[in-house]
């Protein structure tokens, strides 16, 4: 620094930590602070401080309060000559701009911190006590627990006392806070007090012994009569004796409040009576309470009041609360409490919510408080009150990992001394970070992080809070592979009978073949089997989480048995980010991913980032259609060539499935796809585009097998129904129509026989049964069905479409799209049929008449016997058929003049329709969704049951699988089919308009 | 509070917990029960009742019990027809009817699919969820019904005429009839099954009783009105005569309602109440009715269910009216005024908490999960969107003239069941409360009953038509 260019007490000042110099310089100004003012010890001090201008304004305005010169030279030689006063008076000075507020309303009060001598490092509830004894109103209260909690700041803000201390002496004052005021309550009712022992218990934090600063107080009351008493008059006296008791803690003084003291833990919260007899208590809980009520009175510890009264009442409960994990929906109960915590915090907060958000306080709590309620039934040692105790116990009795609890611990530790500092600032009850940087860098500094408060304090909150989201895997899980993997002899570890428990718990069916599979994963001293034990944590995290956990471990153990000694495998799940969360998903979401996998597991080098990621991306026809050329070229015969395309295929198709099961559930590092049509189109797109390519490179093959480079005839294939559409589904059959021409100077007959070999050719290679799923090629829609010729010239096409094209073809070739093969005559019949779909001027009445007849007929003959007609995806009432012929009939009257109309794909066409005006943005809305969710159905089904089906499956967890995969979560299966039917109903009553015409 | 209004009420089948479950296994064992009878409701609102024995409890609590859900009206279709009847254990009750030991008790049933998820197909789950929708909006839903129904001397299943047991008028006192010993005996059982009665007397018509229910949240408040009319049903017999709940045995004499008392409590606190306002009316109370109107006539499919309860609603309500007949057949709403469809009753000073609405269209054959769910999806649709309550009638609206009627804007009810499908095929409201899976089964259900009505030949065509054609 440059010297002479400021004052040498600016410098220094701004050296101890002081963010505005010139003003604490005005301050020392005042001839009172001259021997301060070049204080180094006293400057010392106050840079040791969070905040050292707060803390030199508090102690200039604690000096200037003192009443008369004496008491200030008092207050100054004690800070100037004592350290440890210097030290606790500045302490909290810099932290808590609320207690200096206090010690100037009260300026005497400073003495506290003055005087206490070693023995009272550590005061318990009975110094406290002693503390409090002199009040004698909720004022004089107010202002004495102000006093004793002076005493706690400072030790605290001087490392005096760690953070469980702290919250322990914390838990302690408001216990001796709570005795006073219901001794004040009792003297103000001494008749009513003489009727009834009241007992308080504490609840929660306090009644854990794990208080924060400013928090509620959580009690319950327990009453009984005196001996001789009537029970109800005795109820109601001690009911007024502790509504007394919230009262004097709860209300607004001129001294402010203490806190709220929260009685809504009791037996029916809010609308329940306040205070209840003990065997009412006992009644209640043995009867109505639910899972949350018993995790609460995990805490439960009599505070005040009657001793013995309290004694009983948790020697009467705590047995039921050690049941409570044997009640059924115990573990959903319990998560479904977690999710709604978080669901309940405002967006905008919940990254700065210290307690309730991801990674929060809450999480390590509520995990804890789990695993005690799962173990605590058989080991009386998990049964601590306080969190911390309860980790600890829950290592030393290996229920989760030493390393793992330590680093929770730490985490938990960190993240309670961030709540608890910035309580202290204002004594406000919050649990949000601040944003303000002067605030985060008081904190920082509180934290002792004195180079870079702000980043240091931000960089260190994130670290911790992502060790507790990362907590499940390590609570739950990796304990289990412990048990499993007999590695470090000596931990204690889950017995096999807790593991079997746990696994249940995590919604395991078959626990024992779970714990067979993890032993063979995990066991050994193979590198494989050390990194899949990093692994199966996590994965056994995602599994728990899809419909099928025991499929997702089966399944993986089929994967790493067949890959297990390839080296990049295990690198892949072990660098890759994604790459093992995608798996998990892909193994436990249903049958047809894995199944494709197994019969060649390389492919699950797909779901890596590869280079830069986007691996799960469709490849797009032209390329597909290159490399299954080029197999092609490189094969010996056309059975070897089609062999080859089947397998580019099969890999595309686990591609497109995997990548479908990714963008439907979400992963940790991308959500799910919001946009559920976009997911259906890149389904339908892809799929369509690997049988395009597939097709292309089998006639490429068979011609080449028979012909050479050319056949005697030029020959194209058209895509129709969803396969034109682009909407082709996992199971579909490819509709198609062939057409040939003679090349010139070829006889009709010979090329016909040609094209016609060909074709069963094709056929027959693709479907050959082999490792690789078939193909299976559907001509029927061509002219004259199934009795008419397999491929027809492109002559004998016009001809018949002149003279004999029937209403339903018109409307099936609006399909039509050249797919394979020759493109100039696929271009050539496109240009044929372009009239006969789009006819000019649109339909005439009895043409319209007889597609409705048709429609209707269908309706009512095409149905399977017993279906349910409102689940039927296909044929159902507001299902595929049903958007299908509104669209197409749209196209057939309105393509010729609206140029949008003509394409083949159903949401376009609905979208230009709604564009031209031809139905409402909200019809079209209601169709396009209907549609969607259609397709999205039948993808599922197959998905899951590897088998295509029209309607949703009957067994149960088939059915959870497919409501995971459209975004329901567990339980909520009859939500999904009741929204189904609704969006189809809607559907249905617009096709009912649209296409048949009813009046709206 | 509510918990405590007798073994009827259960929430959600959560609540059930082994000491609860022991309970009713022990009393079995002591009290030499030797059939349980699991009970639910069809789609339809009749009971339904499988009979187990104690032996089968045990496994009954844990899992259910299997039963195929498409012998059930509007449960299921064949192909997905296995479902879970899973007893709630507070509901346990022993029948009173049979006096002599071995006994018989009976438990409510929630019904679930076999994954365990509650079956959508389920009237009590249709209500659970229209109460879930009102606790997310703070409210706590309470009803309290007023019962009629008709005491027969026989059941002619042929289509003649039934006699009615007594032939005495609105609160005659004659000593010796059926009808005193009847209610007597009723409100004995009832009582002894922690059903609390408020009040009885005899009806306008021959043979004709109403019961009062005492206050109660909807949920047990329905699950009562299934027990009361199997009980009466039994009395009946007991007695040698037949209860009916038919809405209009008689074209001559006034129906069967089953007027409901119906109030939205916040916390403790009666949200229909505030002092001052017009009737001591809040807006939230006027809110609620102006949507129990907007919505009463899409709604009147199922709060009045049957081909005959149009005739109820249109079978000379203004000549009955003196009588006692009150059916409304216009929406509209009135304080102390017999004939509109929503009824503010008289504020009884210094009784805060029993501001309240009567609904007054509801007949006795009604299933009343599906109604209360609607009568309280309806109120909240008001509530939410903040309808204008509309000015009150305070004409006798049946001696209006139908010009009169329309300028004050007043509309009917549906005439008949047609025209009340019509009306409800239409609603999403009434969808969405339903649930897609009931809203289509009843529709369906009820448009065949409406079909085969139409296509009969009446006793009046006959007496009308074949003297003169």
């Amino acid at each position: 620094m440059a010297p002479g260019r400021r004052s040498s007490t600016f410098t220094r000042l701004l050296r101890h930590g002081f963010t505005d110099p010139s003003a604490a310089e005005r301050l020392l100004d005042s001839a009172e602070f001259a021997p301060m003012r070049d204080d180094p010890v006293l400057l010392d001090a106050l840079g040791a401080t969070a905040d050292p201008d707060l803390a030199l304004l508090g102690l200039v305005r604690l000096v200037e309060a003192q009443d008369g010169r004496t008491a200030r030279h008092e207050l100054l030689d004690t800070v100037i000559a004592a350290k440890p006063l210097r030290d606790r008076l500045l302490g909290v000075l810099g932290a808590s701009a609320a207690l200096g507020d206090h010690l100037i309303r009260h300026p005497r009060d400073w003495q506290a911190l003055a005087m206490y001598e070693p023995r009272d490092l550590h005061p318990g509830v009975e110094e406290f006590e002693r503390g409090l004894a002199q009040a004698t109103d909720p004022v004089s209260l107010r202002v004495a627990y102000r006093r004793c909690l002076l005493s706690i700041a400072a030790r605290d803000v001087c490392g005096t006392t760690d953070l469980a201390e702290t919250a322990a002496e914390l838990a302690d004052l408001a216990t001796a806070t709570l005795r006073a005021a219901l001794a004040l309550a009792r003297t103000a009712a001494p008749d009513d007090a003489a009727l009834c022992r009241l007992a308080v218990i504490a609840m929660g934090k306090c009644g854990g012994h794990e208080l924060n600063y400013v928090s509620d107080v959580d009690v319950i009351f327990v009453g009984e009569a005196v001996d001789g008493a009537d029970e109800g008059k005795a109820l109601r006296a001690a009911t007024r004796l502790a509504s007394h008791l919230m009262r004097i803690c709860s209300e607004t003084t001129v001294e402010g409040s203490i806190w709220p003291v929260d009685a809504n833990l009791r037996p029916e919260g809010r609308n329940g009576p306040l205070v209840r007899t003990l065997s009412s208590h006992l009644a209640y809980y043995q009867r109505w309470a639910k899972t949350w009520e018993f995790q609460a009175l995990l805490k439960a510890r009599p505070v005040a009041g009657d001793v013995l009264l309290g004694e009983a009442y948790v020697a009467a409960l705590a047995p039921l609360v050690w049941h409570a994990a044997e009640r059924e929906n115990f573990i959903v109960d319990v998560q479904k409490m977690r999710r709604r915590v978080i669901e309940n915090i405002p967006v905008a907060e919940v990254e700065r919510e210290l307690k309730l958000g991801p990674g929060g306080l809450r999480d390590v709590e509520f995990a804890v408080q789990l695993l005690q309620l799962v173990h605590g039934r058989a080991d009386t040692s998990l049964r601590s009150g306080t969190t911390l105790d309860a980790l600890g116990a829950l290592a030393e009795g290996g229920y989760v990992g030493r390393a793992d609890a330590q680093q929770l611990d730490d985490a938990y530790r960190f993240l309670r001394s961030m709540e608890h500092r910035i309580q202290l600032f204002r004594l406000r009850r919050t649990h949000l970070v601040p944003e303000d940087e002067a605030d985060l860098r008081r904190i920082g500094r509180s934290l002792g992080l004195r180079t870079d408060p702000v980043a240091e304090l931000n960089r260190e909150w994130k670290r911790h809070a992502s060790v507790v989201r990362r907590l499940h895997e390590k609570l739950f899980y990796r304990p289990l592979l412990d048990a499993v993997a007999q590695l470090a002899p000596g931990e204690a570890r889950l017995s096999t009978v807790a593991a079997r428990e746990r696994l249940v718990a995590l919604g395991y069916a078959d626990p024992a073949a779970a714990l067979r599979h993890l032993e063979a994963l995990a066991s050994g001293v193979s590198r494989k089997a050390a990194i899949q034990r990093t692994l199966l944590p996590v994965l056994l995290g995602w599994f728990a989480d899809s419909a099928d956990p025991d499929a997702g471990l089966l399944n993986f153990r089929k994967v790493s048995d067949a890959l297990g000694r390839t080296p990049w495998y295990l690198r892949l799940l072990r660098d890759e980010g994604a790459a093992a969360g995608n798996l998990a998903r892909v193994l436990s979401a249903g049958r047809l991913a894995p199944d494709l996998l197994m019969r060649a597991p390389e492919a699950v080098a797909l779901l890596g980032d590869g280079d830069g990621g986007g691996q799960l991306e469709p490849r797009g026809r032209a390329h597909l259609e290159q490399e299954i050329l080029a197999a092609v070229g490189r094969a010996d015969t056309g059975e070897q060539g089609v062999y080859a395309a089947r397998g580019v295929r099969r890999r595309e198709l686990f591609r497109t499935a995997a990548a479908d099961i990714v963008g439907s559930y979400g992963t940790e590092q991308s959500p799910a796809e919001a946009d559920q049509g976009a997911l259906v189109d890149r389904v339908g797109g892809a799929l369509s585009d690997i049988t395009a390519a597939t097709l292309a490179g089998t006639l490429r093959a068979v011609v080449r097998d028979g012909w050479g480079d050319t056949l005697p005839c030029r020959f194209a294939i058209i895509g129709m129904g969803r396969f034109g559409g682009h909407e082709l589904g996992y199971g579909s059959d490819a509709d198609v129509l062939f057409v040939h021409e003679p090349r010139e100077g070829v006889d009709e007959h010979e090329a016909s026989k040609a094209a016609n070999t060909v074709v069963s050719e094709m056929r027959r290679l693709l479907q050959v049964p082999s490792a690789d799923p078939p193909l299976l090629i559907d001509a029927d829609l061509r002219p004259e069905g199934k009795s008419g010729p397999m491929v027809r010239t492109l002559t004998s096409y016009e001809a018949y479409y002149r003279r004999w094209s029937l209403g339903w073809e018109s409307q099936a070739l609006l399909r039509a799209e050249a797919v394979a093969g020759d493109a100039e005559l696929g271009q050539r019949f496109i240009d044929l049929i372009d009239p006969l779909r789009y006819p000019a001027e649109g339909l005439g009445d009895d043409a319209v008449r007889e597609i409705r007849r048709l429609k209707a007929r269908m309706e009512s003959e095409r149905m399977p016997r017993g279906a349910d007609p409102t689940l039927h995806t296909k044929l159902g009432r507001g299902g595929l058929s049903d958007v299908e012929w509104t669209v197409q009939l749209l196209q057939l009257q309105h393509g010729w003049a609206e140029p949008g109309l003509r394409t083949t794909r159903t949401r376009e066409a609905l979208a230009a329709a709604c564009a031209a005006g031809l139905i409402s943005g909200e019809d079209a809305a209601i169709l396009d969704e209907a549609w969607v969710l259609a397709t999205r159905v039948r993808n599922a089904v197959m998905l899951v049951r590897g088998r295509a089906g029209d309607t949703f499956p009957s067994d149960g967890r088939e059915l959870g699988a497919i409501g995971r995969y459209l975004g329901y979560g567990p339980g909520h299966v009859g939500d999904m089919i009741d929204a189904y039917r609704r969006t189809t109903r809607r559907a249905r009553s617009v096709v009912d308009t649209l296409f048949y015409g009813a009046a709206g | 509070m509510v918990r405590e209004t007798g073994g009827l009420t259960s929430k959600d089948g959560k609540r059930k917990m082994d000491k609860q479950q022991e309970f009713v296994l022990r009393t079995l064992e002591e009290r030499d029960i030797r059939f349980v009878r699991l009970w639910f409701t069809d789609v339809l609102g009749f009971l339904k009742s499988v009979a187990v024995a104690p032996a089968e409890l045990e496994q009954a609590f844990d899992e259910g019990i299997g039963f195929d859900g498409s012998a059930i009206e509007g449960f299921a279709r064949v192909y997905e027809s296995d479902m879970i009847a899973k007893p709630d254990p507070s509901t346990f009750q022993i029948l009173p009817w049979r006096a002599e030991a071995p006994g018989t008790a009976r438990m409510f049933c929630d019904i679930l699919m076999p994954d365990g998820s509650p079956s959508f197909a389920d009237p009590r789950y249709v209500l659970k969820r229209a109460l879930t929708r009102g606790s997310d909006l703070g409210f706590t839903f309470y009803t309290h019904p007023e019962i009629e129904f008709f005491l027969l001397k026989d059941k002619p299943l042929d289509g003649t005429r039934p006699t009615p047991a007594d032939n005495s008028g609105y609160f005659d006192h004659t000593p010796t009839h059926v009808g005193q010993d009847f209610r007597r005996q009723a409100i004995t059982m009832l009582e002894s099954m922690g059903i609390s009665v408020e009040f009885s007397h005899h009806e306008g018509a021959p043979g004709q009783q109403e019961i009062d229910l005492r206050y109660a949240d909807a949920l047990s408040t329905a699950d009562n009105i299934m027990t009361f009319r199997l009980v009466m049903k039994q009395v009946a017999l007991e007695q040698g005569v037949h209860a009916t709940f038919m809405p209009k045995p008689f074209s001559e004499h006034p129906g069967s309602g089953m007027h409901t008392h119906l109030s939205l409590f916040e916390g403790d606190r009666n949200a229909f109440y505030e002092s001052g306002s017009e009737y001591q009316l809040s807006k939230v109370g006027r809110s609620f009715i102006a949507g129990l109107l907007k919505h009463a006539a899409e709604i009147a499919a199922v709060t009045n269910q049957w081909v005959n309860s149009y005739k109820r609603i249109w079978g000379g309500s203004e000549r009955t009216a003196g009588a006692g007949g009150e059916a409304p057949s216009y929406i509209c709403w009135g304080h102390n005024n017999r004939s509109a469809l929503v009824r503010v009753p008289m504020y009884k000073p210094g009784k805060t908490g029993s501001a309240r609405v009567e609904v007054r269209s509801l007949d006795s054959g009604t299933n009343p999960y599906l109604a209360y769910a609607l009568l309280l999806a309806a109120g909240l649709k008001g509530i939410e969107e903040g309808y204008e309550l509309p000015p009150g009638a305070d004409d006798d609206v049946w001696a209006l003239s139908d010009a009169e009627r329309r300028a004050m804007g007043i509309e009917p009810l549906p005439q008949n069941l047609g025209e009340a499908l019509t009306l409800m095929e239409r609603s999403e409201l009434v969808a969405e409360t339903l649930g897609e899976h009931v809203f289509d089964f009843f529709l369906r259900n009820k448009r065949q009953e409406w079909e085969e009505y139409r296509s009969e030949v009446t006793a009046f065509e006959l007496r009308k038509s074949l003297p003169v054609l």
